[in-house]
């Protein structure tokens, strides 16, 4: 009798051995907490903004956006100082997909962003990003490469102030996937190395980081469903000891998206985008932290996009 | 209140008066000074307990008016879209989508 031919293994099988050769590319390292980011950093803002998108063409849009409010100035003291301010920033973007990517930002009281991302080849991604000001060492600059392999990311980094660093996320397996960065700041004589991992499945995404400025960051993200998300973040920071445990939910439904957010530090905010119209958004936002008896309330309009 | 009066100052030498001296008697036993410290501690731990009720209850209904209101309001809304639709899906008499 001929020898039997081997049977394919069973469905469950397939499903626990993994393909290591076949893993799925995992996100950048400076992403890794993105989805807790979206729910529980929203850009929270006090005062008045108005944003209004104009789309060129297919490729070239323009972006005015007034906003008046007051702005906190950072200062030694606990008590937190606001001056009313308020500005116009004129903005262009232009974007050939998806191999260029020019984006510009200009306000009325002297600063300036700008970034481009551009594909070098098929797996080599060059970004810039620079922020101008008219004061002096307030400016930044910053080169990235980026280089995408199968299953692992690489990123090389070079800013000013002779800054360097490095990262490389590598997945493990189907869902987990491990990193590991390196940065060297000159003009500040500091140095570290950071390590974080992700697990992600469609319906949850657990993520830690340890870094050896002394940070642990741990994040939770729970898909509840298609709408609802809820997300945990606990924040450690092991020199300065101080820690913040946060916890927000994040609604995304027909006519808006609204998101709250509450954490240990007595700080409770929230920000609702509400759809009133084809390209008219209404936005929300508010923020009270009981504990400085700061209370901050924003409101918006969008226009376009 | 009025012993406690008398007893403080310039007091007049103890005259043999009966009811006085029972009520002195009173005021000044123990028990009614306990209770007295008693009384007063209890009012003192009400005041601050009051406080720090009203104060955490401001705190959680500020809280709620910033994180649940708009998620009830926005709910309803969402639930009458729908209900609306349900209800043109059935007078067109196409099936609802989903």
């Amino acid at each position: 009798m001929a020898t039997p031919v081997l049977p394919p293994p069973p469905p469950a099988a397939v499903d626990t051995v993994v393909d290591y050769f076949n893993l799925p590319c995992p996100i950048p390292f400076e992403e890794l907490h993105r989805e807790a980011m979206m729910s529980l950093k929203p850009d929270l803002f006090e005062g008045m903004r108005f944003d209004f998108t104009k789309m060129l063409n297919q490729k070239f849009t323009l972006n005015h956006s007034v906003f008046m409010g007051p702005t906190e100035i950072p200062s030694q003291s606990t008590e937190t100082i606001k001056i009313p301010t308020a500005h116009y920033e004129f903005g262009s973007t232009f974007i050939d997909h998806p191999r260029l990517l020019l984006w510009g930002r200009i306000l009325t009281d002297g600063r300036l962003n700008a970034r481009v991302k551009c594909d070098l080849s098929e797996n080599l991604t060059f970004k810039a990003n620079a922020q101008l000001t008219n004061e002096p060492h307030m400016s930044h600059g910053m080169f990235n490469f980026d280089y995408k392999g199968k299953d692992y990311r690489s990123q090389f980094q070079l800013g000013n102030g002779a800054l360097l660093g490095a990262s490389y996320i590598q997945s493990v397996t189907q869902h987990l996937s491990l990193g590991g960065e390196v940065f060297w700041a000159g003009q500040h004589r500091k140095s570290g190395v950071g390590y974080a991992a992700r697990y992600n499945t469609d319906k949850m995404v657990a993520t830690g980081q340890v870094a050896s400025t002394g940070m642990v960051l741990l994040s939770y993200v729970q898909k509840v469903s298609e709408k609802v998300s809820l997300a945990s973040e606990f924040m450690c920071n092991y020199l300065s000891r101080d820690v913040t445990a946060s916890f927000g939910y994040d609604y995304i439904l027909r006519q808006c998206r609204l998101r709250g957010k509450i954490d240990s530090n007595g700080c409770v905010a929230a920000f609702l985008e509400e759809r009133l119209n084809m390209g008219l958004n209404f936005i929300l936002s508010a923020e009270l932290d009981h504990r400085k008896k700061d209370y901050k309330f924003g409101f918006g309009l969008t226009v376009g996009e | 209140m009025a012993s406690q009066g008398r007893r403080g100052g310039v007091s007049l030498p103890d005259r043999p008066s009966n009811s006085s001296s029972v009520l002195a008697k009173i005021s000044r036993s123990s028990i009614v000074v306990r209770g007295k410290e008693a009384a007063g501690d209890a009012a003192f731990v009400a005041k601050k307990l009051l406080r720090s009720t009203g104060k955490a209850a401001w705190i959680a209904g500020t809280t709620f008016l910033v994180l649940v209101v708009p998620l009830i309001v926005e709910m309803d809304r969402e639930q009458q879209l729908n209900d609306l639709e349900l209800q043109q899906a059935s007078l067109l008499g196409t099936p609802a989508p989903k």
